[in-house]
């Protein structure tokens, strides 16, 4: 035990008296802690955000709802009235922003057309969306690798440039020491990368599943890159080379394959139904003013036959017939809806896939997941506001379609949005993915450390 | 004496095996990144066109009817991808690109690439111009950062001042060689970019602008990397100081500096502000009534000015009248709410550009952005283009509703209130307008100098530690 002790003191002594090592290990901790910090302001805003539009939105419906008190119809009520949807964050997703600077996490809704609604932007700029955020997962999949680098790219070739390889090579079991260099490195980079993301998580009360999932994941990504740098490092190259190759190595797997691949994945699976749809909607939403009213009404209680024993449309203008229309909208392209998500889905099924192989990707589809910040986390919501805004379309016909009186009694029963149930599934496959990808790396570069010989001094 | 330094340099670089394959696998990223981004902005704008010309032709097409049918049916605006874009997509991925244009109401433009693809977009575009922000410095320094240090560590530089090589006439002949270097890097891209605009795809300026800002970028990484090397007696510290920079200046600040200038200035969400201007749009009146007493001053005035005392009598129709003066009034109203969400989103972008003066990547990319046509200006200049067609092509409609449509026939059924759909025709399609040549100086100025004053600054500490490296080495 105490010798133990004694071999940590002497490595700890020996890290510190490089003061680059100190400053890189120190930025690490300092930059890891930015990032939290204003990952977890980020969600404190949005949370404060969703809650002043809830009450700003409950204000115009209050006011929708006097309006329609007099004239007690529910066709004018569900024309005018908004309602309140909201994606709120979930617990981890301060430890990855992802898609929820771009696309709105509150949306109000009414009974109309769903489709011209649901596609609604977010006010953002994108000068400022561009580069992305600074969050943990920046931190962890860009900068973290090249702290890694800077801290293990000359393990080898200083002992050996200074000359002390073959002797360090000749002691009994020689591979104890390099095991005890790494191991200690690794322990102080994570420590600095993920002691911030255990603070946060203890703030935002992240429950054990996901704390456990971002730790090995951040443990497995600085293992991956540990591995790459024993597996170039243990090559008889001065420490300048490493470093160099190292760097390269990093460029590629960062940067330049991922974009190649954003490329190569847009133009596989080309998405352009999305503004498809709409024009198509439009189309039918627009000519139906055209269309004799009763053939209009005869195709939605085709689809509709609860509703097909409603009095015969009156000489006037009647609701039912507007909301039928818009319906009839929704649901002529509802088969591009369809293949608009599945094509949004395939894309990030591909992505997912590419993490398999591309340590920096996986591990980004993983955080992103867990933070519910991603594509399917917004498909989900979208989804979600389709049920609503079913509910909500049901509601109203019960009304409608028997000509039954609405007032703010009968107002007061309008649904209610039901936000996403707790936290989401937590990606274990794509995590465990990642995981065996990375220790296999570690593994091999571990291997290649333990053969190396004193020669080749240079 | 320089000139033979610079050679020699030349000769070790074109001997490092590494060196070569940097460069050259540099070179094909580079061909790749323009290809690609060339077809897809070219695909990006046929399809838009084809969009916009579907958009047209159904308008066109819609049957005769109520011309404030019309008015809710309103028109689809596509934007167009500049061609430069192929070079510096900048926000282009992050905007939407389909503008609904329709009357009572100002739609936000939908359906930007951010949200329709997974989150490989967030890793960056392969373009040019990541190529040429991101790569190429990084190439320079790991086979720049020796190019001094190198000398000293080896002890060849004493031989070389002893010698009589002045110590400047050594980092200026590094210098050049590194800038050759250089040249080989950009010689690819300001190959595509003289293509595009002698092919007559880009216009001149615009493109002498990239070539100057890139060209500038890399010879500020060219002398930084000089200097360092001079800096330092040994390479290593040399490469780790050059990469610690590359990474703050390239990786790190160009994320965090946005990061801040969006907490420092607050945007309200798209939600708030809708519901706001409806607040405001509903106290104006409803214009779909011509009774609503917000609009019995505006009635007054109509009857006297055409001097009857009954609205029947007028010989336009009054709701149509109303219509316009309606839309005029919500107009004004939508304009200011737009105005000032955009003038936020420009002071954020202004922080940003501030610290351009701390980090010339920043003052790069606004360069290049501006002058790609792909920045927050132009994006604000297209929305203002598609208002402004929405505003005119809106009161067009309203006018024929006032000349048109008889007052009396109105909501009466039996009573012929369509009018003829070649009216629609009469409406001319839009046209986006890419910005003038003076304004993208004028908005890249500022960015331009930046760089100029950075390179100064390099140029004058290169010169005055390329004077002293002599006595550090005695």
């Amino acid at each position: 035990m105490n010798f133990s002790i004694d071999w940590l003191t002497f490595e700890w002594r020996l890290i510190a008296r490089s003061r680059l090592s100190v400053v890189a290990l120190l930025l690490l901790l300092v930059l890891s802690t930015l990032s939290v910090w204003s990952g977890v302001q980020e969600v404190a805003r949005q949370r404060d955000t969703i809650a002043q539009l809830a009450a700003l939105q409950a204000q115009d419906a209050a006011v929708a709802t006097t309006r329609n008190a007099t004239g007690g119809n529910a066709g004018s009520a569900a024309y005018y009235t908004f309602h309140h949807t909201w994606d709120a964050p979930a617990d981890a997703a301060f430890l990855a922003l992802g898609l929820r600077d771009v696309a709105p996490y509150a949306l109000r809704i009414r009974a109309l057309g769903l489709q011209a609604q649901l596609y609604e932007g977010e006010t953002f700029n994108p000068e400022v969306a561009l580069p992305g955020r600074f969050d943990f997962a920046f931190v962890l999949i860009y900068l973290a690798p090249l702290f890694v680098i800077a801290l293990l790219h000359d393990l080898v070739s200083s002992e050996r440039q200074s000359g002390r390889l073959r002797m360090l090579a000749a002691m009994p079991d020689g591979g104890r020491l390099w095991r005890r260099r790494v191991a200690l490195r690794f322990a102080l980079l994570l420590a600095c990368l993920v002691l911030p993301v255990l603070a946060g998580a203890g703030w935002a009360g992240l429950d054990m599943g996901a704390s456990v999932i971002v730790l090995a994941v951040a443990a497995s990504y600085l293992a991956f890159w540990i591995g790459v740098s024993l597996l170039v490092g243990a090559h008889g190259r001065r420490s300048v080379t490493n470093a160099t190759a190292l760097m390269g190595v990093w460029a590629v797997l960062t940067l330049v394959l991922p974009t190649l691949a954003n490329v190569a994945l847009t133009r596989a699976i080309p998405v352009h139904q999305g503004v498809d749809l709409m024009l198509a909607q439009r189309q039918v939403v627009h000519g139906a003013w055209e269309v004799p009213r009763d053939e209009t009404m005869r195709k939605f209680y085709l689809g509709h036959p609860q509703w097909q024993h409603s009095a015969p449309l009156p000489e006037g203008f009647h609701w039912k017939w507007y909301f039928a229309f818009h319906q009839l909208g929704d649901e002529s392209v509802a088969g591009q809806v369809q293949q608009y998500r599945a094509g949004l889905l395939a894309r990030q099924a591909w992505t997912d896939r590419l993490g398999w192989v591309l340590p920096g990707v996986g591990v980004q589809a993983v955080l992103h997941r867990l933070a519910a910040t991603d594509l399917p986390a917004q498909l989900a919501y979208q989804q979600r506001i389709s049920s609503f805004h079913e509910a909500l379309r049901n509601f109203y016909y019960g009304y409608l379609f028997t000509d039954l009186p609405f007032g703010p009694a009968q107002a007061a029963h309008q649904p209610v949005f039901a936000p996403a149930p707790g936290a989401a599934p937590a990606p274990w496959r794509a995590a465990a993915a990642v995981c065996l990808l990375a220790w296999l790396v570690f593994a091999a570069g571990a291997w290649r450390l333990v053969r190396i010989k004193g020669g080749g001094e240079r | 004496m320089i000139k033979r330094i610079a050679l020699e340099e030349w000769r070790a670089l074109a001997r490092d095996r590494a060196a070569v394959v940097g460069l050259l696998l540099l070179t094909v990223l580079m061909l790749v990144a323009a290809l690609t981004a060339y077809e897809q902005q070219r695909g990006a704008n046929a399809e838009r066109a084809r969009y916009q010309a579907q958009s047209n032709h159904e308008f066109q097409a819609q049957p005769d009817r109520h011309p404030h049918r019309m008015v809710h049916y309103g028109h689809f605006l596509f934007r167009p991808v500049n061609p430069l874009a192929a070079f510096d997509p900048g926000i282009d991925g992050y905007t939407g690109s389909t503008l609904f244009v329709e009357g009572h109401q100002q739609n936000s433009a939908n359906f930007g690439d951010v949200r329709q693809t997974s989150l490989l977009l967030r890793f960056g575009q392969l373009t040019p111009a990541f190529v040429l922000q991101v790569l190429a410095p990084l190439l320079l320094v790991f086979f720049g950062h020796a190019a001094v240090a190198r000398e000293r560590e080896s002890g060849t530089l004493r031989v070389l001042l002893a010698q009589g090589v002045a110590s400047r006439q050594l980092v200026l002949g590094k210098l050049l060689a590194l800038c050759g270097f250089t040249a080989l890097m950009l010689l690819p891209a300001l190959a595509g970019l003289a293509w595009m605009a002698a092919s007559g795809h880009a216009p001149w300026l615009p493109v002498l602008l990239l070539a100057a800002g890139y060209t500038g970028w890399l010879l500020l990484w060219s002398l930084g990397v000089v200097l360092v090397s001079t800096l330092f007696a040994r390479g290593r510290d040399a490469l780790l100081v050059l990469l610690a920079v590359w990474t703050v200046a390239v990786i790190l600040l160009p994320r965090w500096i946005p990061d801040l200038a969006s907490s420092a200035v607050a945007l309200p969400t798209r939600y708030e502000n809708v519901i706001n201007v409806q607040r405001d749009y509903l106290a104006l009146g409803d214009s779909h009534n011509p009774q609503d007493p917000k609009f019995a001053a505006f009635r007054d005035g109509l009857l006297k000015q055409y001097n009857v005392t009954r609205v029947e009598d007028l010989p336009v129709n009054l709701k149509g009248l109303v219509s316009m003066e309606g839309e005029r009034r919500s107009t004004e109203l939508f304009n200011r709410y737009a105005a000032a969400g955009m003038d936020r989103q420009q002071a954020q972008s202004r922080l940003i550009d501030h610290a351009g003066w701390l980090s010339p990547a920043l003052a790069l990319r606004r360069l290049s952005m501006t002058a790609s046509g792909t920045d927050l200006a132009s994006f604000r200049s297209f929305l203002e283009q598609g208002e402004a067609y929405r505003y005119a092509l809106i009161q067009g409609l309203n006018k024929l509703h006032a000349e048109e449509v008889h007052y009396a026939d109105e909501g009466q059924a039996g009573k012929e209130n369509r009018i003829s759909n070649s009216h629609w025709q009469g409406f001319p399609p839009f046209h986006y307008r890419q910005a003038q040549v003076d304004e993208i100086l004028l908005r890249a100025a500022p960015a331009g100098a930046a760089l100029i004053l950075w390179i100064l600054a390099l140029t004058g500490l290169t010169w005055w530690l390329g004077g002293r490296l002599g006595r550090a080495v005695r």
